[in-house]
């Protein structure tokens, strides 16, 4: 294969192109209802992207994600930071998020929804549950990584703890970090989605349950798509970009 | 200001003696290396010197005040450890003024300060260079230009160039004498190899096999003949080995 046309993912656009002559068959010989044509997702797609829609619920979608999963982030930092200065916090934050890691989407689901009722707090909290033992684990790992070498030159250089802080442990542990946002992330929109079934009326996972109860199946598969474009476009242009601005000395 | 190294009756245990006794003086400006078989603790010594690592008897004393591991003293030691320990994401000029931010070095003058000992170790205009970018030695230079930045009071250096290649490993040994002449600190030098010691060091400690003593010591003041002095040297060692290997059980567990 040319290099250019591997770059240009030309492979996968023929493999797409098969899988879409196929989808048409099968389609046609079911009907919309259960596999809708690809023509009719298109149609779906430029309509709720001319309507304005689209953004309407990707924005609602993306802010609940924004405070639950920004939140994890936060509280995941101030428990690296625990298990870094303290070692017997250490053992207490590794059992907590294993314990955390270890509990079922749906338990989230249904305790924010006993809690926070039918609104913007069930998705919020679901996904802040959710992606905080993932973003903590990697931070975790990050903090315990740190090269004791260096910290030792440290020592023998006399700086003090802030100084070692910030130039050692916080440089070693960003690339964990960063690791630990992507996934985090992902699992955050996927989540939260899940969450929204229930009880709010805007977000991607609100209306793809709507257009199923209105029969618009199309409509599921539009708002699939643009969960999966949300989600490249994230990736490209905010971690990779992050990735690459924070390892500038690799 | 270089000072007086006193080692007296220095001693370290870890689950056995690995240093049993070891006195020694360097005086202020002088340039002692430290030689001995594999094992047999002179790393550990160097470390305790630093103050890196606590001493199980003896003291040692720099210029008179004493080195209590862990605890900061008004001496200023330098160190350069086996590897460079660079930070990677610093450049090479920043890995040098990090360590004179602990010190009265103003602001201002800590990037002059930092050119300064980066040009002195033949790395000018690499300055604004990662580590990952440079070469091993040229690694290794910056980790000696950051220990000499302090201005130390001693510097400390444990086979600093054993990772290098043999150029690589001559032209810094040749570095590191006129370094030394040109900056008169008081120089510790660990190294395992003879031909290295006897090149560069003024005075030669060769410590004994596991449990250390002082087996000889040397003055290398370029009067007697190298080729002697370094099969000696050989001589010894080789002894020093048997010593180890016939008092860790002879051939079958004897690893030196």
């Amino acid at each position: 294969m040319r290099p250019w046309a591997t770059r240009l993912h030309i492979p996968t656009f023929a493999v797409a192109a098969v899988i879409v002559a196929i989808w048409s068959v099968v389609s046609w010989k079911y009907g919309a209802y259960v596999l809708p044509s690809p023509l009719l997702v298109t149609q779906g797609l430029v309509e709720v992207v001319a309507s304005g829609e689209v953004w309407k619920h990707t924005g609602a979608s993306l802010y609940r994600i924004a405070i639950g999963f920004g939140g994890a982030v936060g509280v995941a930092l101030l428990l690296a930071l625990a298990a870094f200065v303290s070692r017997t916090a250490r053992g207490v934050v590794h059992d907590l998020l294993a314990i955390l890691n270890a509990t079922s989407v749906f338990v989230w689901i249904v305790i924010s929804i006993i809690w926070f009722g039918l609104s913007n707090w069930a998705p919020i909290f679901t996904t802040f549950m959710i992606t905080l033992p993932v973003v903590a684990s990697n931070l975790v790992e990050g903090v315990e990584s740190v090269d004791r070498r260096l910290l030792e030159m440290g020592d023998v250089y006399r700086l003090d703890g802030r100084q070692k802080f910030t130039s050692i442990v916080v440089p070693s542990t960003i690339p964990y970090l960063i690791a630990g946002m992507k996934i985090g992330f992902g699992l955050a929109l996927k989540v939260s989605v899940v969450a929204e079934i229930f009880g709010v009326t805007t977000g991607i996972g609100y209306i793809m349950n709507y257009s199923r109860e209105i029969l618009a199946t199309q409509m599921v598969f539009v708002w699939a798509l643009v969960m999966v474009a949300v989600m490249l476009a994230t990736d490209r242009l905010v971690f990779d970009t992050l990735a690459r601005r924070m390892s500038a000395w690799r | 200001m270089a000072v007086k190294l006193v080692v007296d009756g220095v001693g370290k245990d870890f689950l056995i003696p690995v240093i049993d006794t070891v006195s020694f003086t360097v005086d202020a400006g002088g340039f002692v290396c430290l030689l001995g078989p594999n094992g047999c603790g002179k790393t550990t010594l160097l470390r305790i010197l630093g103050g890196i690592e606590p001493a199980t008897r003896g003291r040692v004393t720099l210029d008179g005040e004493p080195i209590v591991a862990h605890q900061p003293h008004a001496r200023k030691v330098g160190v350069v450890f086996q590897e460079d320990r660079l930070l990677p994401w610093k450049t090479l000029r920043d890995n040098v003024t990090l360590v004179l931010r602990p010190l009265a070095v103003p602001p201002a003058e800590r990037t002059a300060h930092a050119a300064r000992y980066l040009s002195l170790v033949g790395l000018r205009g690499f300055e604004d260079y990662y580590p990952g970018r440079v070469s091993g030695g040229m690694r290794q230079r910056a980790a000696i230009a950051r220990a000499l930045a302090i201005e130390p009071d001693v510097l400390l250096m444990d086979e600093p160039f054993g990772a290098l290649d043999a150029q690589n490993r001559r032209i810094m040994q040749r570095e590191i004498r006129r370094i030394w002449r040109e900056t008169g600190r008081t120089i510790v030098f660990v190294t395992h190899a003879i031909e290295e010691a006897v090149e560069i060091g003024a005075t030669l400690v060769m410590l004994s096999a596991r449990p250390s003593r002082i087996r000889a010591l040397i003055e290398n003041d370029g009067t007697g003949q190298r080729a002697t002095l370094i099969d000696d040297l050989n001589t010894m060692i080789m002894e020093e080995v048997e010593r180890q290997q016939g008092a860790s059980g002879g051939d079958l567990d004897g690893r030196g």
